[in-house]
């Protein structure tokens, strides 16, 4: 009976881990490709994305769930990279350059997301998520307007023909895969990015210390109950700012590690799916809205794109069309998410129900019908 | 006197972080700055100098290329220090010289028979029409859109606002 439960407990915490690996794994056959082959990919999606989704972890130990307000971060990478490419700063200088003119702009948009966190508390995901899309309004009136005719853009091929705002696709030669072009370490078939692969390492690193430290400290006691956090003393609402600010910042830098790799920049809606491409993929890890961790990243990223690379050959050999592996691929990046969101409320209401029969029935033990206040 | 000591020393913390700031960028942008180089090997319009016949031109430490009378060619460069290395066909001279572009110029125009024959200055500003660097069809095209790899829209602007009811 104990084991039954057990199963059915791992099954249920995990369940969106599992379908993923089951999915995956049943795909590979179908889709014809190389075991070699998607290994590569792997590597490259894993260096390309871990960085973006490893910013979700701070506002996670903050108790303030999934920010879908990472989009701003990313908003603020892409205004960086638009500076590097117009000044035609090239190679790993060009992406260092753009995350130096992109940090100050995370931090001032972070700092606006926390706050109004804030004002929205227990609704941070939905709150966030809204404000992403008001800020990319904000964004696109300034790439599209504001670049070339208030503030001066001297590269004439990445502007509209009409002489302002930016073009919808960006070329990103001068700085692509520079990070991974550094070094780039050939183990057998496979080629490993050594610089993004230290990079994210760092990271890592970071969070793991920073974890430690008083301000980390602060933020996982914010996160598991704010009022003892403020009874503490500790200033919930600056640590929760900060987390985001951070978080932010992250984005920022991830956003433009992810760019670099792909090599072009999609100016009005590269920063879209930032958010629930990180989210997606930190939930199919195997996290949940109040519990991540960097293990979650890694799993999360592999499983989430080993999908992705198999399932549109796989709905060709399955059904005859790629387009039905397409349509899995967004099916199951949005299924994720919503299953674990499911599953996430209906354990809190199943937790908070059971606290409630377990308080019943302390009181009728009592012999007390009134109820355990008494 | 211990809590303006304190504030001041905050000051000039974040004083000194904000100009390291800043030189990050500043160096970023002088080391990173990237120059095309228009290698030259033609005669002079008013016949000062010749065209040579057979080099091979080095710049930095990039490959070598074979130049004849009349060939044009481009290297490109990130920074502002360079040198090029001449070696002649004909007597296997060897010509190196170092030059330093002007941050503002994103082309020049340099010509190696001046180099040779050593006229000073050897390259000049050049300026066109650049060819379109981010084209829609420049680059692969991948969607970020859950780890897509379908090009969307292509079409210069965002796409048209959804007008939601």
């Amino acid at each position: 009976m104990s084991a039954k439960k057990n199963i059915g407990r791992f099954v249920s915490e995990y369940a969106v881990l599992i379908i993923f690996t089951v999915v995956t794994l049943a795909a590979i056959a179908p889709s014809g490709l190389s075991i070699n082959y998607i290994i590569q990919e792997l590597i490259t999606r894993l260096g390309r994305n871990s960085f973006l989704v490893i910013a979700l972890l701070l506002p996670i130990y903050a108790g303030m769930g999934l920010n879908f307000g990472m989009t701003l971060g990313a908003m603020a990478g892409q205004i960086g990279l638009i500076f590097a490419v117009n000044w035609g700063v090239a190679g790993w200088q060009g992406l260092v350059f753009a995350i130096f003119i992109g940090l100050p702009i995370s931090v001032f948009l972070g700092w606006i997301c926390g706050a109004v966190m804030n004002k929205a508390k227990g609704r941070e995901m939905v709150t966030g998520y809204i404000l992403a899309f008001f800020i990319s309004g904000i964004y696109q009136f300034f790439v599209l307007y504001v670049l070339g005719s208030v503030i001066p853009i001297g590269n004439s091929a990445i502007l509209l023909s009409r002489g302002y705002g930016i073009r919808n696709t960006l070329n990103m030669e001068p700085v692509r895969q520079a990070f991974d072009s550094i070094l780039m370490l050939r183990l057998g078939p496979f080629s490993i990015p050594v610089v993004t692969f230290a990079i994210i390492a760092a990271l890592c690193i970071f969070i793991v210390w920073f974890k430690k430290t008083k301000l980390g400290q602060d933020m996982r006691a914010v996160g598991q109950d704010m009022a003892v956090a403020e009874a503490a003393g500790i200033p919930v609402e600056k640590t929760r700012i900060i987390a985001i600010i951070i978080s932010t910042v992250l984005a920022c830098i991830g956003q433009v590690i992810f760019l670099q790799n792909m090599g072009n920049m999609m100016t009005y809606s590269s920063h879209d799916q930032t958010g629930f491409f990180a989210v997606a993929a930190l939930l199919v890890g195997g996290a949940s809205v109040t519990r991540a961790g960097i293990l979650n990243v890694f799993v999360g990223v592999v499983l989430l794109h080993a999908m992705f690379i198999v399932s549109p050959l796989a709905g060709q050999s399955l059904f005859g069309s790629a387009m039905i592996g397409e349509y899995f691929r967004q099916f199951i990046g949005y299924g994720a998410i919503a299953l674990s969101l499911v599953l996430y409320a209906w354990k809190s209401r199943k937790a908070a129900s059971d606290a409630r029969s377990g308080l019943r029935g302390g009181a009728s033990g009592n012999g007390n019908g009134t109820g355990g206040q008494a | 006197v211990k809590a303006i000591s304190l504030k001041n020393r905050r000051l000039l913390v974040r004083s000194i972080l904000v100009v390291v700031y800043i030189a990050v960028l500043v160096l970023m942008l002088l080391t990173g700055k990237r120059h095309t180089i228009l290698i030259d090997n033609k005669d002079a319009e008013d016949g000062s100098y010749l065209a040579i016949d057979g080099m091979s031109v080095q710049i930095d430490k990039q490959e070598s290329s074979e130049y004849y009378p009349g060939d044009r060619d481009k290297a490109m460069v990130n920074g502002q220090k360079h040198t090029i290395r001449v070696e002649l066909f004909s007597d296997g001279k060897i010509v190196e010289s170092s030059f330093t572009l002007p941050l503002g110029q994103d082309m020049v125009l340099l010509s190696v028979p001046k180099l040779v024959a050593g006229i000073a200055p050897y390259f000049e500003p050049f300026t066109i029409q650049l060819e379109q660097a981010s084209a829609p069809d420049a680059g692969p095209l991948q969607s970020t859109q859950f780890g897509g790899d379908t090009p969307p829209n292509p079409e210069e602007g965002p796409p048209a606002p959804v007008l939601v009811q």
